[in-house]
């Protein structure tokens, strides 16, 4: 269970999350969808205890993130892929960060399998594709068995056929009773993987709903996406004429 | 236990150094830059008139050290500034959210590798300097003479403190480039503007690292009006320190 109370993040005189109050509930893949920019990141990144709030607090199971006692066996997170040396192996970040958290290596070997990268596992990081790169993320999310999983746009860089086993991995995981956060700006494929929506705009809370709900009143979910999301982004293109 | 410690994350971070290149490239550069100049100053005193003493060729043959310094202070800036570069920072403090513990691992694990590389690369400038001189009528140096193992013992730990100066501008600057510029800045700035003081130039000059290593540290010796050797070093420590308390108060505070 994540729980997210007044999170206000302020970068200079912008705001990028503002007053976000959310509780993200175990057992279903909850969807955090946003525009570009809307302050998904932030807020993830303040879940992890990153970056300080400058007001509220994010709470897993009630107890702030550097309060945890064994933060990897709480809270599997994947952030940007590339969140590793180049020169180092996958099976080396992962040895190294399993030592952190008290880890045995024969879980190591169990997450490299999990992801499908036992034979590249010796290989340099940085030699890796942008979807071995998401596995890699993926697999020290995993490296603590852990009961909430926070990911940051985990399909970014994912070909169909990975697409599709981070969506029937984030639903198994979240059969299993897990806390499953999956940030996305893909209406899409948030409508096939998530049960629950948590849709956010310039930081703030547009809707905490479901899937099915958010398509009742439109003609589809992306419809009813941009409807939700208009008038919330710093950006806008006009049609090629 | 009930909870990750240093322990933990220093286990982390023994893995992480030892399982980039660069690392194992620093310290052979490191030992083998010493031990080249060691050579080489025995090899160029061999046929030189008048004689060479002991101290002449150990004075000049620990000074591969400026090189090795460099290196390894490039060593200790990686450690911290090489996680900012590639993102790998987020993972480590996702895994260790007590800052503080990382970059205590950090200091620990880094010192104690460069100590022990420095001690190496210290003792093979001794050492090839030595054999460069054999068969010459020039005296060796011997270990058993405390004035020499001090020096040796005494550049091999100002090397190793060299990497903690370097954690703790990597902590503070973040950029690998910037970080490393820094360290050299440090290092040889404070030197060139000690010389333009002359002779009163040593009041400043015994606080600056380079001199002191040059002049006080790796010589049998010291110069006069600079501190002993060991009152060198300890100035050498007390800077790391300074270097790696600064770094520990905004890593606390800063957005990672």
């Amino acid at each position: 269970m994540i729980e997210l109370r007044e999170l206000t993040k302020r970068y200079g005189d912008r705001v990028a999350v503002d007053g976000l109050s959310v509780r993200v509930k175990p057992g279903v893949v909850t969807g955090f969808l946003g525009p570009n920019g809307s302050g998904k990141s932030t807020t993830m990144r303040m879940i992890l205890g990153l970056d300080a709030p400058d007001h509220g607090e994010a709470l897993i199971g009630g107890v702030r993130y550097p309060d945890l006692s064994w933060p990897l066996k709480t809270v599997g997170a994947l952030l940007d892929a590339g969140a590793f040396h180049p020169g180092r192996s996958a099976r080396a970040h992962l040895t190294a960060l399993a030592a952190s958290n008290d880890i045995p290596g024969s879980r190591v070997e169990q997450v490299l399998r999990i992801v499908g990268l036992s034979d590249a596992a010796t290989r340099r990081a940085g030699t890796y594709s942008l979807g071995m790169r998401q596995r890699l993320g993926v697999a020290v999310a995993l490296l603590g068995d852990p009961g909430v999983l926070l990911l940051d746009e985990p399909v970014n860089g994912l070909d169909p056929e990975g697409i599709r086993w981070i969506r029937d991995l984030l639903r198994a995981l979240a059969a299993e009773g897990r806390t499953v956060f999956v940030s996305s700006h893909l209406i899409a494929e948030m409508a096939l993987t998530a049960d629950r929506l948590v849709v956010i705009g310039r930081g703030r809370l547009l809707a905490e709903t479901t899937v099915a709900e958010l398509a009742a009143g439109d003609d589809s979910l992306e419809d009813a996406f941009f409807r939700l999301t208009s008038g919330t982004t710093d950006y806008r293109g006009v049609g090629a004429s | 236990m009930n909870r990750y410690g240093f322990r933990h994350a220093a286990r982390m971070e023994r893995i992480k150094l030892s399982s980039v290149r660069s690392t194992w490239w620093l310290a052979i550069a490191a030992v083998l830059s010493m031990a080249a100049a060691g050579a080489g100053v025995g090899l160029g005193y061999r046929s030189h008139t008048p004689v060479a003493t002991a101290a002449q060729i150990l004075n000049n043959s620990l000074g591969g050290a400026i090189v090795a310094q460099l290196l390894l202070g490039a060593l200790g800036v990686l450690m911290v500034t090489g996680e900012y570069g590639s993102g790998m920072i987020r993972s480590t403090l996702a895994a260790v959210p007590r800052r503080r513990i990382v970059l205590a691992a950090k200091a620990a694990v880094c010192g104690g590798a460069a100590l022990g590389v420095g001690q190496a690369a210290s003792f093979a400038g001794y050492l090839s300097g030595q054999l460069a001189i054999r068969g010459t009528a020039i005296p060796a140096a011997s270990l058993g003479d405390p004035a020499i193992l001090r020096a040796v013992v005494l550049t091999g730990v100002y090397l190793g403190v060299t990497a903690l100066i370097g954690v703790g501008i990597g902590t503070i600057v973040r950029h690998s480039g910037a970080a490393i510029g820094t360290l050299f800045g440090l290092m040889f700035v404070p030197m060139i503007v000690a010389g333009l003081f002359g002779e009163s130039g040593i009041q400043v000059g015994r606080f600056v690292p380079l001199l002191m290593l040059l002049n006080s540290i790796a010589v049998t010796t010291p110069v006069p009006g600079l501190f002993n050797g060991w009152i060198s070093a300890l100035l050498m420590c007390g800077y790391a320190a300074v270097a790696i308390l600064s770094g520990g108060v905004l890593l606390r505070h800063r957005d990672a």
